[in-house]
């Protein structure tokens, strides 16, 4: 019951803010401030779902050989920042983890 | 163009980033079952919320048994984004009747808004570029629903060796490299990648809601230092 008031209450707050500025709000009627943070919201909401995912995969900051996804994630970035292309970092990180994992494992 | 041209070149334009998002679709259908839910509850979801990653972290914390409020707030951070999408978007739309535009708001996700935004840029005729839009939103809402829908299916049978969860970080940072290219960005990144380890230990992934704010915050200072100087 509780699982279908989560997927209930996440997909209206989803399309609540999807639809904010294009249904509902006066694009001008925001104070200054909150448009600049808005501006700020996927740097800061991506790095902080990505730094975990890469440094502590296992629940602790691991920067030793042990784990192998900081490396392959640098690897991606660097990647995705060279190529300028939006598959740089799938197509040159997972074969990274992959083969990392297979010379570690 | 005429509607129908509009439309076809919006399911074409999009096709290259499928090869993205449908490998992420997968990984979400798995982090479902895996969560605990049933088919028919990770499809419902996935149907009615269509955000790759409200989805996961829906299930992370599911999984969790985290509270339904802290449950709803977390997507509410991790959606905030659509806000600012939501804002470029709008003089676009803004001719549309209300049907149009809360159909192009449901469907509306990074790869769509990404390519929809370039697409009003460039010259010539406006008038049914909405097509457009609705053209590659369509394509990638059934192509995302199909690849959920496989991994679903699949569930706990994928070999954990294939590190198929890495490419959900893989692809957040396909979309973060581009956005650090400034100042201000890179220190938001900075900041709330150090405060997501730091405050790891919280409970109910808290610690995403913190980061996302303090890096919000650096963001905004960064700026107004950058001004100042």
């Amino acid at each position: 019951m509780s699982t279908w008031l989560a997927i209930a209450g996440v997909s209206i707050v989803v399309f609540l803010l999807r639809a904010s500025f294009i249904l509902f709000a006066d694009p001008h009627g925001f104070p200054p401030l909150f448009r600049r943070a808005l501006a700020y919201v996927p740097a800061a909401v991506l790095a902080a779902i990505v730094a975990p995912g890469l440094l502590m995969p296992a629940g602790a900051i691991d920067v030793s050989l042990a784990n192998p996804r900081w490396i392959a994630g640098l690897v991606a970035i660097a990647a995705a920042a060279l190529l300028r292309h939006p598959l740089g970092a799938l197509c040159v990180g997972l074969p990274a983890l992959w083969l990392l994992q297979w010379t570690i494992g | 163009m005429t509607s129908r041209s509009e439309f076809l070149a919006g399911a074409r334009d999009i096709a290259p980033m499928l090869i993205g998002t449908m490998p992420f679709g997968f990984v979400a259908g798995v982090a479902a079952i895996s969560a605990g839910m049933s088919a028919l509850e990770g499809m419902a979801l996935s149907m009615f919320s269509f955000s790759g990653i409200a989805q996961l972290i829906v299930s992370q914390l599911i999984a969790a048994n985290s509270p339904l409020i802290v449950t709803i707030a977390a997507a509410f951070v991790v959606s905030l984004r659509f806000v600012m999408y939501s804002a470029a978007m709008s003089p676009h739309l803004a001719h549309l009747d209300r049907r149009w535009r809360a159909a192009l708001s449901f469907l509306m996700t990074d790869q769509s808004f990404a390519l929809t935004v370039k697409h009003y840029g460039e010259a010539g005729d406006k008038s049914q570029r909405h097509w457009h839009f609705l053209g590659s939103a369509l394509t990638l809402y059934v192509s995302w629903q199909a690849a959920v829908l496989i991994g679903i299916i699949l569930g706990t049978n994928v070999p954990a060796a294939w590190s198929l969860d890495f490419a959900v970080v893989l692809s957040f940072i396909a979309i973060l490299v581009p956005v650090v290219r400034t100042r201000a960005n890179l220190a938001a990144a900075l900041v709330a990648a150090a405060i997501a380890l730091a405050a790891a230990g919280l409970p109910y992934r808290l610690a995403l809601v913190v980061a996302s704010i303090a890096g919000i915050a650096a963001g905004l200072g960064a700026e107004a230092l950058h001004r100042r100087a």
